[in-house]
This record gives C-alpha cells, sequence and structure tokens, in this order.
C-alpha cells in the first residue's frame, strides 16, 4: 500500500525536475531573441519505464505504470528564417539552406550568424576574431571598399548539426549541393518565438506546480495513513 | 537547479549593453563624421542538463552582447558654405595634432581659426601640417581644394594631410570626434587617392535614426520578455519551497 503512494510521489518529483530543464531551456531561447542566426530549441520529455502491475493476491494483471518522466533530447529546429536588412557591407545572411564556416582553434566550425567584422591585418572574421573561410577553405581579405564578395564566403550542408555556443555548430559537412544564396547587408532573424517561449514558459511553470500539489497531496494521504489508520474513535 | 535564472539575466544584460550602444549612437545623431556602433550577440556555452548521461539533453547559459567595431560607412554631405568646413569623401582621416601634443585621426571637417591665425578643428586640435591664416585673411578667400591644398588670397598655405589605416575597426576613439591609432589598427598611412575633400559641406552621422529607433524598441521588448523567465523562475523557486509546508 505505501508502497504504490510512494512510487506516486517520485513520479511527481520527476516530472518537476523535468520542467525545470524545460524552463532552462525556454530562457535560454528568450535570452537569444535577437541573437543573429539563433537557432531555437525545443524540450521533449518521455517516460522513464514502465512497471506491470499485479494484483499480489490473485495474481491478476492490473495494467503498466509509467515510474517516472524525464527529459529525452532537447531538439534543435534548424529551418531557415527570414532575414532583415541592415544596410551593413559586412553583415551576411543566408536565404536557404546551410552554414558559414568559420576557422576556430578548436578546428573547423559553422554558424549562420553572418554579423562579421574585419581583422587588423584585413581578414574577414568573426567578432570573436575567427576566420571566416571562402570557397576552397581559403580566408576572405576585406576589400578597400570596405566590402566582400557575397559568392565567395563558403556555404556548406552540414549533417547532425549541434550547437556549441559562441553562435558556433558543430557537425559533419555534407557538401554545397542545394544551399541557400548567401546576400550582403542583411542578417537571419532568430529562430527563438517570444509568443511561443511564453506560452510554453507558462504551461511548464503550470506543470511544475501541479507536481507539487501531487507531491503535497500525497503528503497528506501518508500523514493521515500514519496518524489515524488504527485510531479508535478519531 | 534553475539555471534559467542566470540564463534570463544574461539574456536582459545583453540587452542593456544594446540599449547603451543604440543611446551613445542616437545621442550622436547630428555629431559630425560619428560612425555608428554595432553590437552583435553570442549565444553562450551548452551544458548537460540535469543529472543525465552525457549523451543527454543540454541547456544553453544564455547570450553575450559582443562588439563588432563600428560601421565606417559614409555619411551623407550637408552643405554647410561655409569655407573652411570640409567633408571627407571615401576612407580615411584627417591627421590632427592635441592640445598635449599627441598625434590623432578626426573625420570632423569643421575647421576654424583660432586666435593667433592657426588653423584647428572644432575641439581645438592643431590640422596636420600646422597652418596658419596671414593676418587679416578673409576666410570666404581660402580655398581647400580636393587633395587638401589650402590657399589663402592665391597664397598656398600647405596641405592638410589625408591618411588612413590598415583597420579603422580597431581605432581607440578618444572622445572630441577623434582616435587614436593602436597596434592593432596600424600606423597611419597616405590616404587612397580615391579619397577626397568636399570644401563648403561636413559629413554627417552616419546613425540611421530610424534603425535605431527599430533597435530600441526590440532591445525594450526582449528585455520586457526575458524578465519574464526570471519572474517563472522565480515563481517555481516558490512552488518548489511549498512542497515541505
Amino acid at each position: 500500500m505505501i508502497q504504490s503512494v510512494d512510487r506516486g510521489l517520485y513520479i511527481a518529483a520527476s516530472g518537476m525536475l523535468a520542467e525545470q530543464i524545460r524552463q532552462d531551456q525556454i530562457a535560454n531561447d528568450l535570452a537569444n531573441a535577437s541573437t543573429p542566426g539563433y537557432k531555437a530549441d525545443r524540450t521533449a520529455q518521455r517516460e522513464f519505464g514502465a512497471l506491470l502491475l499485479a494484483n499480489s493476491t490473485n495474481g491478476a494483471q492490473v495494467g503498466s505504470q509509467s515510474t517516472a518522466v524525464q527529459v529525452d533530447n532537447i531538439q534543435t529546429d534548424f529551418t531557415p528564417k527570414p532575414s532583415r536588412d541592415t544596410g551593413e557591407p559586412l553583415d551576411f545572411a543566408i536565404t536557404g539552406q546551410g552554414f558559414f564556416a568559420v576557422q576556430t582553434a578548436q578546428g573547423v566550425r559553422y554558424t549562420r550568424n553572418g554579423q562579421f567584422t574585419v581583422s587588423p591585418q584585413g581578414a574577414l572574421v568573426t567578432p570573436q576574431g575567427d576566420p571566416v573561410l571562402g570557397r576552397g577553405g581559403r580566408t576572405l581579405q576585406v576589400g578597400a571598399d570596405g566590402r566582400v564578395d557575397p559568392r565567395a564566403l563558403e556555404v556548406v550542408q552540414l549533417t547532425a548539426p549541434r550547437k556549441e555556443g559562441d553562435n558556433l555548430v558543430t557537425g559533419t559537412p555534407a557538401g554545397s549541393a542545394g544551399t541557400g544564396q548567401v546576400r550582403a547587408g542583411a542578417l537571419e532573424a532568430s529562430g527563438a518565438d517570444a509568443a511561443r517561449s511564453m506560452v510554453d514558459m507558462i504551461a511548464s511553470l503550470r506543470s511544475f506546480e501541479a507536481g507539487q500539489r501531487v507531491i503535497t497531496t500525497i503528503d497528506e494521504t501518508l500523514q493521515k495513513a500514519a496518524n489515524n489508520v488504527g485510531t479508535i474513535g478519531g | 537547479m534553475l539555471e534559467g535564472l542566470n540564463t534570463a539575466a544574461a539574456g536582459m544584460a545583453a540587452q542593456q549593453s544594446r540599449i547603451d550602444a543604440v543611446a551613445n549612437d542616437l545621442a550622436n545623431a547630428n555629431t559630425t563624421g560619428y560612425k555608428h556602433l554595432r553590437v552583435g550577440f553570442r549565444d553562450l556555452v551548452y551544458t548537460q542538463a540535469g543529472r543525465s548521461s552525457a549523451q543527454g539533453p543540454r541547456t544553453g547559459a544564455g547570450v553575450a552582447a559582443i562588439d563588432a567595431g563600428r560601421a565606417f560607412d559614409q555619411g551623407a554631405l550637408q552643405r554647410t558654405d561655409q569655407p573652411l568646413d570640409v567633408a571627407i569623401q571615401g576612407e580615411g582621416f584627417l591627421r590632427v595634432k592635441l592640445a598635449d601634443g599627441s598625434a590623432a585621426l578626426t573625420r570632423d571637417g569643421s575647421l576654424h581659426v583660432d586666435g593667433t591665425g592657426r588653423l584647428v578643428t572644432s575641439s581645438g586640435a592643431f590640422v596636420q601640417p600646422a597652418m596658419s591664416l596671414p593676418a587679416g585673411t578673409d576666410p570666404s578667400s581660402v580655398i581647400i581644394g580636393a587633395d587638401g591644398a589650402v590657399t589663402a588670397g592665391g597664397r598656398s598655405l600647405g596641405k592638410l594631410d589625408l591618411v588612413s589605416v590598415r583597420s579603422p575597426q580597431a581605432l581607440q576613439p578618444l572622445g572630441d570626434n577623434v582616435f587614436a591609432t593602436t597596434a592593432a589598427s596600424g600606423a597611419a598611412r597616405p590616404a587612397p587617392a580615391a579619397t577626397t575633400l568636399a570644401q563648403g559641406a561636413l559629413e554627417a552621422s552616419n546613425t540611421d535614426v530610424s534603425d535605431a529607433m527599430v533597435t530600441m524598441i526590440e532591445s525594450q521588448r526582449s528585455y520586457q520578455l526575458t524578465s519574464k523567465a526570471i519572474q517563472t523562475a522565480d515563481q517555481m523557486w516558490e512552488i518548489a519551497n511549498g512542497v515541505k509546508r
């Protein structure tokens, strides 16, 4: 008897933990609502594994019951977003699929944030100072007019892209077939959708609250069981 | 637990940096030769969420504002018809000497004559090479050529020094519309021949007021939304506290 009530306690707690992770993910999306080329995340939850319940006296099966919930994975939505004009010569946006290639100290990384600048040596770099790669993997020099031909920038497709911070993405390059065109003087909008994030945030908060109610209710039940069961005359 | 609180705080701080930059751009919307700032954003590191395994879900730690330098595109030329006003067309700067003797660069070409006849910028920096108008010269008789050659009443006074640097982004702004060269910007060298001076005009600030307003509204809304994430995280703490009564 107590054992099954106890199980409910842990299921509710696992739900609250999963909502915390979802809340962290939503906060990150909202914080990046202005980051060019940012790709929004979505948290997926799954059951932790089910138990087959049986009647302990006659052995008849009652049905299965989940033991907990956990965050399965956080999926990133890499679909291209619309770009907006900035008029800055060193802002670039890819209209369509693909990523810019950047030479970092950790190796080649990829990004869809095309807000670049010029290094002291005259090369096209990210604001963190990593050179942007052109066709054939060469670095690009900014022309005397302060511009770079958008067609000279390398754009590659990635399989299994994964965000790693600093606007960078890792993945396995898969050629440049089917990639979009690069436009200068534009930046891709952030993939974070403020309205959806707000709705998710409210839903997650209420779920969290419901989990707490379940815990307090079970707590009350256990209290009754411990204090009242067995007393005569209440 | 609830890293979202810090994540959202990082978002608010980043938006605040952008508002500061936009406020500076707007305040300088009428500053001669002003070049507006470029602010970018980068998402922060992604780490394991909760206590799951190495392949588990990862959540990001928020955002930071990054300085993407200044936009050195040409500002619009404004006709002033003042003989001592010059606007630089194309890349480059006027070389000047500050009151403390150090060398600097400026694109502010609203020149004046000081009490002793020397040619100075609006903030009192001396143009280089130093030149003085002879006593009694009518400023309207001064002619400044496209290459910087200054003549007054048919007499040549010298040639304004037009210079450029390898990386204008890396110049150090000193205020008063002047910049100092740094190791990263490279030393001043003669400006390309395409750079010319236009007499009787000034270069307006390249701040686009409507763009700046849109950026400001967007930043303000982002700031509000992110603050909601902080409120929500706070409510979650409260709910969690309510588990044990």
